[in-house]
């Protein structure tokens, strides 16, 4: 479903991916693992069109996504859930979704999405009205998935969902990534909690200092030494 | 005694509302853009004189046809001025856009000069009548129709931010532009709209002060800069009611001022009300609340 081909970004001078190729299959979760600096943040945003790759290509469904402005990668089913989760802080919960579902059109449809996802998240509903700048970091990162969802994507892209909550809020993200796989969506989850992440992938990739180096599924590698290599980095020089 | 003071804080607040509007549009730029666009005064008034001289050459005398007619300019101006002073120009260069706006200001000052000959014009009311009475306190129409119009521009405003999907999308873009780019919001739409709507704003501001003082001249560029900055510094950088409170507060503050001391003098004090935020309230008159994150 997404290609990622040889990509290379850097930052000036500096290549933060080095030739980078992933792929995540159709109906999968596949994670993205590797330590602070590898460059997954990077690769997010390269895939989403917030970077320009110097080299390369990312085809989703067999179409060239490098080129494309965010707004038609967003078009074409690709949502980001961004590290940090980046809501809007002075808008209400539920303007949040609505901004999230920007490119549709069919207010009927919008409405019933809104439904589903308070649904889905039933915290999100009792704060529909309150700013999102006012809520918990775990209440925020389920804004941030619901936001990514209202562009009803066939691929969801999110990178470290995990990021400084607490662990019962680790799981329920983990619950939900799974939840949603089931329901049809592909994902593309960047992580370093490898413990978790291992037990929710199809497929899983390390990366380290801008390269991928092993791809895999998840029985294929110790969890101590993919645990070790998520957080450290393997010992090459 | 008290019925002067009365009366110059009821006419410097009516006007005032001129104030507002380009306090608002400073403010607004600076939000999708956190850069200031120093040329926001001069384009204002540049749409104002656009309206007359447009108008005029049109063999038309209608003031309303003047006034919708600046405020059309004006958005065409904003227009231009984001493609040149912004759109091209490295955000991350610290100095960049701040330079490229003084530039525009200078040159649309001049191209103001150069049109008129350097001569003042006289500018159409929008609005003649008897004055309205309140006991010892007289409204001026004209003035009464400044704030009416000004009252008006800003109840759009507000419902276009808030009930619209082009002002969603603004404030996505004000509060968070990365995340806004992933919901699907282009950022060079939202930022060409709000220097569009900032500059009709400013057209109508324009031409407020055009109809309320009875003439336009380029000297009112200036001024009209160094208060609208006032105001958005009172009011709060980025802040809409802050900048709406502001531009009443210092019209009224500046008039009463002007009664007692002198129109020398005023500026001044203007100054010194600005110093006194500075220092006791940088933030503005609704400081920003603090936030989770
Ligand atoms: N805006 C930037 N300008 C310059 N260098 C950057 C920028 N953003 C990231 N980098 C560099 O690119 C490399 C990869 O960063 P990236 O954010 O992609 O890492 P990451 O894998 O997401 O790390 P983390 O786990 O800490 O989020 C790092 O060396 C980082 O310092
Ligand atoms: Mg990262």
């Amino acid at each position: 479903m997404l290609r990622v081909g040889d990509v290379v970004t850097a930052y000036g001078q500096l290549e933060a991916l080095k030739g980078v190729s992933v792929a995540a299959e159709s109906g999968k979760i596949t994670c993205l693992l590797g330590p602070n600096g590898a460059g997954k943040t990077t690769l997010m945003m390269t895939v989403t069109g917030l970077l320009k790759p110097k080299r390369g290509s990312i085809a989703f469904e067999g179409q060239e996504l490098v080129g494309l402005s965010p707004s038609e990668i967003v078009a074409r089913g690709v949502a980001l859930v961004p590290e940090n989760r980046l809501v809007f802080p002075d808008m209400s919960v539920r303007e949040n979704l609505e901004a999230g579902a920007y490119l549709r059109r069919k207010p009927a449809e919008i409405a019933a999405d809104l439904d589903r996802m308070f649904e889905r998240f039933p915290r999100l509903k009792e704060r529909a009205g309150q700013s999102a700048g006012t809520l918990s970091g775990g209440e925020q990162q389920m804004l941030a998935v619901a936001r990514a969802l209202m562009s009803r994507p066939r691929l969801l892209l999110m990178d470290e969902p995990s990021l400084g909550l607490a662990p019962l809020i680790v799981e329920e993200i983990f619950r939900i990534v799974a939840e949603l796989n089931r329901d049809g969506t592909s994902i593309f989850l960047v992580e370093q909690n490898a413990h978790m992440a291992l037990k929710v992938a199809h497929h899983f990739y390390l990366i380290e200092q801008g390269r991928v180096t092993f791809s895999g599924s998840p029985g294929q590698l110790a969890e101590d030494e993919v645990i070790q290599r998520a957080y450290l980095g393997s010992k090459r020089g | 005694m008290m019925i002067d003071f009365l009366q110059s804080l009821v006419d410097g607040v009516l006007v005032g509302t001129t104030y507002s509007l380009i306090g608002i549009g400073f403010t607004l730029i600076f939000g999708v853009m956190h850069k200031i666009n120093l040329s926001y005064a001069s384009a204002s008034v540049g749409g104002a004189y656009c309206g007359l001289l447009l108008v005029g050459a049109a063999g038309g005398k209608s003031a309303l046809l003047v006034f919708l007619m600046a405020a059309a300019a004006a958005g065409v101006i904003g227009y231009v001025v984001y493609l040149t002073c912004f759109r091209f120009i490295p955000a991350s260069h610290p100095l960049g856009t701040l330079m490229s706006t003084v530039g525009m200001l200078l040159l649309i000052d001049e191209i103001v000069v150069h049109a008129t000959f350097g001569v003042p014009v006289a500018y159409p009311p929008l609005y003649e009548g008897p004055s309205i009475e309140l006991g010892e306190l007289y409204i001026r129409p004209d003035y009464l129709m400044v704030f009416a119009v000004g009252i008006a521009a800003m109840t759009v405003l507000t419902l276009l931010l808030y009930r619209s999907r082009l002002g969603l999308a603004t404030r996505a873009v004000s509060q968070q532009p990365v995340a806004a780019q992933l919901c699907g919001i282009a950022l060079y739409r939202v930022n060409a709209a709000t220097f569009v709507v900032t500059g009709v704003l400013g057209g109508i501001a324009g031409a407020m002060i055009g109809a309320s003082v009875g003439m336009l001249s380029p000297l009112l560029v200036l001024p009209l800069t160094v208060k609208g900055l006032i105001v958005t510094v009172i009011g709060g950088l980025g802040s809409i009611p802050g900048a709406i409170v502001a531009g009443l507060m210092v019209g009224g503050f500046e008039n009463v001022l002007q009664y007692y001391r002198g129109v020398t003098e005023r500026d001044l004090y203007v100054m010194l009300l600005l110093f006194v935020f500075l220092v006791f309230r940088p933030g503005g008159l609704f400081a920003a609340k603090s936030e989770r994150n």
